[in-house]
């Protein structure tokens, strides 16, 4: 049911739905805080408790972050802070220019047009010329080289960008019709064969609807006067 | 003429969001309960995932990430089913981990799915899951350094001491393969600076379709051995012979895009016949 409800924004915003949304995010943030304190003893108290005494500065660093809501002492939130964005870039960045500069830089530069045959040579040199043209397109340092007849670089940039974001709108439909489909099936293999399912079904439907039409028109609840 | 004409071609533009939705739902529901059949023709990505799983010797160490959430389960989840029913067929001995909170969570319901008895399967002897492990990217760089160090128990609570596979398991060093399901790009780009790129870990991911063209630069950089979407689930499943959510999505994923063009295409011939009548 909770299916249901929540699918009924699409077609107008109703009791049912707010119902459903609050209870999701309720229950979500219920399961959260019971993983982060099951974190916190897991990976942090149990081996505490074992004598890693050590983990004393995380718990002190962790404690310190929530000094963020206190008006006088917020100040102190920002070393904890400091500490876990000084771990997350310097992990990111050990491997960041090998795995997402040079690796990408070689493989483009590997790429063949002769030598293969006709296709793959075309698809290497158009894929070659995008990615001179898109990388050209951002070079904001001198903006006359956008100008006059070189704009046709930054047009062509533009127009490969475009197809590159068209392809990622159709991947991203891809991924709702799969999150809509999981649901459809879900209700009709595992909930329609219950006991009642087929009872329950065309009531909430039609509370559904009833709970669509607009306040005004409805007999029923009538909508509550200003004060 | 020409004020109808540009009514006409503006209410084929506008089309009440209510109706598309109406029609998205029909063209969902028509298919799931009665399946077309469309062909589901096999590409070149899921032949690389299946081929990199089926090479594997028996009792190889591979390394999975459960790293998808609850909202991405319809997708991700076929495939997560597929592959392990792949990798305990040969008699792999998987070692999972999640980076995403409900991670341990799908992970039991996938293998309700799977059933690994009728593989002769045992948890803790063939396949096994760590928990989930905060931090992503710096859980990723823990376990693959030192993965007893990290953690001590399974998503259990039970000691990895007891169960067998972990025997001889250490770091990144110990698996011949990363499989990596996930909903973030957090996680399937994090897995290549944190295993691929210091360990030179085999990889292959399963993400959102909508990830796929984020993930392309790698897998054309060759640090991806396959990159798969979630809706091609259908396709591994026909590999290995064992059909299941992927299959039965197919239909409807293929229904859904043919919709979704034919509006385009209509919305493109209102917006030039209006232009073209003077609107």
């Amino acid at each position: 049911m909770f299916s249901l409800w929540i699918f009924s924004i699409a077609f107008r915003d109703n009791v049912f739905f707010k119902f459903a949304e609050h209870t999701f995010v309720g229950a979500a943030a219920g399961h959260n805080i019971v993983y982060g304190v099951d974190n916190v003893l897991r990976y942090g108290w149990t081996p505490f408790t074992k004598g890693a005494l050590l983990y004393v500065v995380a718990f002190l660093l962790g404690i310190v972050l929530y000094t963020r809501y206190h008006k006088k002492y917020f100040w102190m939130s920002r070393f904890p802070l400091s500490v876990m964005v000084g771990i997350g870039i310097g992990l990111s960045m050990r491997a960041t220019v090998t795995a997402e500069f040079i690796a990408q830089i070689q493989s483009t530069a590997a790429l063949k047009i002769l030598g293969v045959d006709a296709w793959t040579g075309f698809s290497n040199l158009l894929f070659i010329i995008i990615v001179l043209t898109v990388v050209y397109f951002f070079i904001f340092t001198f903006p006359s080289v956008h100008k006059g007849n070189l704009g046709i670089i930054s047009k062509f940039a533009r127009y490969a960008m475009m197809a590159s974001f068209g392809y990622s709108f159709a991947n991203a439909l891809l991924s709702r019709f799969n999150m809509i489909f999981g649901r459809v099936d879900f209700l009709y293999t595992s909930w329609l064969p219950l006991p009642g399912a087929m009872v329950a079904l065309p009531i909430v439907l039609i509370l559904l609807a009833y709970a669509m039409i607009p306040a005004q028109k409805r007999p029923w609840p009538k909508p509550s006067k200003p004060s | 003429m020409s004020k109808q004409g540009k009514g006409l071609w503006r209410r084929l533009e506008e089309v009440p969001r209510e109706v598309l939705y109406l029609l998205i739902f029909l063209a969902i529901i028509v298919p799931t309960v009665s399946p077309i059949g469309l062909a589901v023709p096999i590409s070149d990505e899921a032949k690389a995932w299946y081929n990199t799983v089926d090479k594997l010797p028996a009792g190889t160490a591979v390394f999975v990430d459960f790293g998808y959430s609850g909202g991405g389960e319809p997708e991700l989840g076929p495939m997560a089913v597929a592959t392990y029913h792949h990798m305990l067929r040969k008699k792999l001995k998987v070692i999972a981990m999640s980076t995403s909170l409900e991670g341990p969570l799908l992970f039991e319901r996938a293998m309700a799915e799977v059933g690994p008895e009728k593989y002769g399967a045992k948890y803790g002897v063939d396949y096994v899951h760590i928990g989930y492990i905060a931090g992503t990217e710096t859980a990723m760089a823990a376990v693959g350094k030192d993965l007893r160090a990290t953690t001590t128990t399974d998503y259990k609570k039970v000691s990895l001491d007891q169960y067998p596979i972990m025997a001889g398991i250490k770091d990144a060093s110990s698996f011949q393969l990363l499989i990596c399901f996930t909903t973030g790009g957090d996680q399937s780009e994090g897995w290549v600076r944190q295993w691929v790129t210091p360990y030179k870990t085999p990889y292959i991911a399963n993400v959102l379709a909508l990830m796929i063209p984020t993930m392309l630069p790698y897998r054309k950089a060759g640090q991806l051995l396959s990159l798969t979407a979630g809706a091609q689930a259908g396709e591994v499943e026909l590999l290995i012979k064992v059909p299941g959510r992927g299959i039965k999505s197919a239909d409807v994923i293929s229904v859904c895009h043919l919709l979704m063009v034919a509006f385009v295409i209509l919305g493109n011939i209102a917006y030039y016949g209006r232009k073209a009548s003077g609107g």
